[in-house]
């Protein structure tokens, strides 16, 4: 019975999300706002149960390991965030967390850059592999804006927005197909769960 | 009004049913189309499929996403959820999102129903939902200790007290992190996991991230892709071609299968287990329709252009 | 006190992590674990900023009586009910907690997003025009790609999916490639500046 009503429930939500279609109203008004607050909803008892427990409460007060309650009393710095006086209190423990950034430099530098770059330096031997260094490059000189576009170095670069026109031509064609399989999926619900005319 | 006048301004409205139409329609009264496998998706099946029955080796499944972008990612998540159930790959699941962690609900109970013998935490484990703080710490935590990075399960329990743990270390033990996400592909796992301990990164995305993974494909940072419901529908059929008949992954049966035959027959599927194949139809439909929208789009465009340069010159 | 010790741990937790990269040393690895332990008490707690800032902002609304401010008492009982379902029931399958996740929050959420395909749709018939060369080329590679990957290109000729492999192989991978060196050396440059105490947006506003 309870899955009658879910799927009922669901159904009814789904529609008053399509009503936007037709023009912003109340029931979409409604379901929105529901939505932001289930959304947020989750966020606390699965913290508590997955995160607060294992990671701070069991280890403080089950096993004794007294030492972190320093860093137990930094996270509760973040709840004076919203107080007006002692918000700068909060930037404690962003601080702690920000620190780890320290890593991302070498990482992300190593994963985003360098890996890119040495796949740029295969052996030319093969029509797509220049063609996909000359991309690159054209595109790396269209974004170098201390140099002007003109002359031999313009129509370089201009190569270079070739190559990108086609890339987003690809993304565009995949977004097309991202949009619809969305909405593939909610009218599957709607004609098999629903109405059960699959 | 002029005809070209007319095209271009034609009531979005009309517009949008004829979208819901061309969904509606093929749901209801299937195409049959095939669904052809792609490279990116075959060499994710066969790198999963090499630790069937292996004891010391898992696959890890992070659900990078929340319920907005589902009807893209579920279907890859259930396919991969019963590839490991079929095929007896030892399987763990994490999410850093609120949202995503009852979705790994979701989808491990209704694969699991098919599959009363498969256990929680001896045949697989949902370690259950990581506060997003925690995501680097935890990714490069798993590299040295997986049990002591991630500690509990999604029920509260020690890792290292289950048997699912047994030969279960760290990366070393992990056949590859799928990311199933919808805002990065991979990112995190390829930018710390990868370089640092060497494991094998895969990633579900929805379509739209879907080109921006090449680049990684070709560098090796990402061993294989799903890219939106194809990618879905592409790993639903080769579960069936080989796991389902208990075959080893072969590339030339899979191109021999996909390709060359008619639609492989889904009338013995369960219909959690072809969501993706069903939606195909829709897609190729709408995709055509897209096509046509841009083509008369473009029509009504240059004839207006034209009648507007003739007045002019009048 | 209010700025700088902040700035000063980023700067040198950030220095000390960039460190521990380099250096397999057992003080670094000492130290790893030692953060490790200590963020793992310190994260949980970052949930009160998401929760927080949404509750202040609607109840404020709602003590204001804003226009509409019916609405935010919507999200905020649902923010509550959802919340009590948690704790009192529990988080695993077959709970209340579960029900209201599969029937309200998995249906908003994906329906919201499939709004776009008919807005896509629109702007495919009302605003894709080849106005120039440039413009041109990028229609016709969506309209490969949106051909290829379904199964109606490879029944025209296969060599629509053919050509789809190519475009995403190729081009799509220069241009990517290319936008992706330059985000790449934006992001370890804005890390850089982090640590170095240049970008100060995350520690929020005042003094």
């Amino acid at each position: 019975m309870t899955e009658i009503i879910g799927i009922w429930i669901a159904a009814f939500l789904t529609l008053c999300m399509f009503s936007f279609l037709y023009k912003d109203n109340p029931f979409y008004k409604f379901a929105e706002h529901l939505f932001v607050g289930c959304s947020m909803g989750y966020a606390i008892p699965l913290t508590w149960y997955n995160a607060f427990i294992p990671y701070a409460y069991n280890p403080l007060f089950l096993k004794k390991e007294y030492i972190l309650i320093i860093p137990f009393i930094i996270g509760m710095m973040y709840w004076l965030r919203f107080s007006g006086k002692f918000s700068w209190v909060s930037r404690y423990p962003i601080a702690f967390s920000m620190g780890i950034v320290g890593m991302g430099v070498p990482m992300s530098m190593h994963a985003n850059v360098l890996v890119q770059m040495r796949s740029m330096m295969l052996p030319l031997n093969n029509i797509n592999t220049i063609l996909i260094f000359i991309g690159t490059v054209s595109i790396l000189c269209y974004f170098f804006f201390s140099k002007a576009h003109t002359g031999a170095y313009g129509k370089f670069t201009s190569i270079g927005i070739w190559f990108m026109m086609v890339g987003f031509g690809a993304s565009f064609g995949y977004t097309v197909m991202a949009r619809i399989s969305l909405l593939i999926g909610r009218i599957e619900f709607l004609l098999e769960e629903w109405l059960h005319l699959l | 009004m002029r005809f070209s006048e007319s095209l271009q301004k034609l009531d979005r409205r009309y517009i949008y049913i004829v979208v819901a139409l061309a969904v509606i329609i093929p749901l209801i009264f299937p195409l049959g189309l095939k669904t052809y496998t792609t490279t990116p998706v075959e060499d994710l099946y066969r790198h999963i499929d090499a630790i069937a029955g292996r004891d010391d080796k898992a696959i890890l499944i992070d659900f990078y996403h929340d319920p907005s972008v589902m009807p893209e990612l579920y279907p890859m998540e259930i396919a991969l959820i019963r590839h490991c159930f079929i095929r007896k790959i030892k399987l763990f699941t994490i999410s850093f999102w609120p949202t995503g962690a009852p979705i790994i609900e979701m989808a491990l109970s209704e694969v699991k129903e098919d599959f009363p013998d498969i256990k929680a935490n001896v045949d697989y484990c949902n370690f259950g939902f990581k506060p997003n703080a925690l995501t680097i710490p935890i990714i490069l935590g798993m590299g040295d200790d997986i049990a002591k990075a991630v500690e509990t399960n999604s029920e509260g329990s020690k890792l290292e007290d289950l048997p699912i743990m047994k030969n279960i270390k760290n990366y070393d033990n992990i056949q590859i992190v799928m990311q199933i996400s919808g805002s990065t592909s991979g990112y995190l796992w390829y930018t710390y996991a990868r370089p640092r301990f060497g494991v094998d990164v895969g990633v579900g995305v929805t379509a739209v991230m879907a080109a921006d993974t090449y680049p990684f494909l070709q560098t090796g940072q990402l061993l294989g892709s799903m890219g939106g419901l194809k990618g879905a529908a592409e790993y639903e059929k080769l579960v069936d071609i080989f796991a389902m008949k208990g075959l080893d992954y072969s590339k030339k049966k899979a191109r021999d299968i996909a390709w060359g035959s008619k639609q492989y027959s889904l009338s013995n599927i369960p219909y959690k287990y072809k969501k993706a194949r069903i939606g195909m139809d829709a897609q190729a439909v709408v995709h055509v329709l897209i096509i046509l929208f841009i083509v008369i789009g473009n029509i009504g465009y240059f004839l207006d252009k034209r009648a507007e340069k003739r007045k002019y010159v009048k | 006190m209010k700025r700088t010790i902040p700035l000063l741990i980023v700067i040198i937790l950030g220095f000390l992590f960039v460190a521990y990269v380099f250096i397999p040393h057992k003080v670094s690895a000492d130290f790893y674990d030692w953060y490790m332990k200590w963020i793992k008490v310190i994260g949980p707690f970052a949930v009160v900023l998401g929760v927080g800032s949404l509750i202040m902002v609607h109840t404020s609304k709602i003590k204001r009586k804003a226009p509409n401010w019916g609405y935010s008492m919507v999200t905020i009982v649902a923010l509550v009910i959802t919340t009590l379902t948690g704790f009192i029931w529990g988080i695993q399958e077959g709970t209340p907690f579960m029900w209201i996740f599969k029937n309200f929050n998995v249906p908003m959420g994906a329906t919201m997003f499939s709004l776009l395909a008919f807005y896509i749709a629109s702007a495919a018939y009302k605003a894709f025009r080849a106005r120039s060369v440039e413009a041109t080329v990028l229609l016709i590679a969506a309209i490969i790609v949106m051909l290829g990957r379904v199964s109606i290109g490879q029944a025209i000729t296969h060599w629509i999916p053919d050509a789809t492999e190519w475009i995403l192989n190729v081009p799509n991978l220069a241009a990517k490639r290319g936008i992706g060196l330059g985000v790449g050396l934006g992001m370890t440059a804005t890390s850089l500046k982090i640590i170095l105490g240049i970008e100060r947006s995350y520690l929020g506003g005042g003094k």
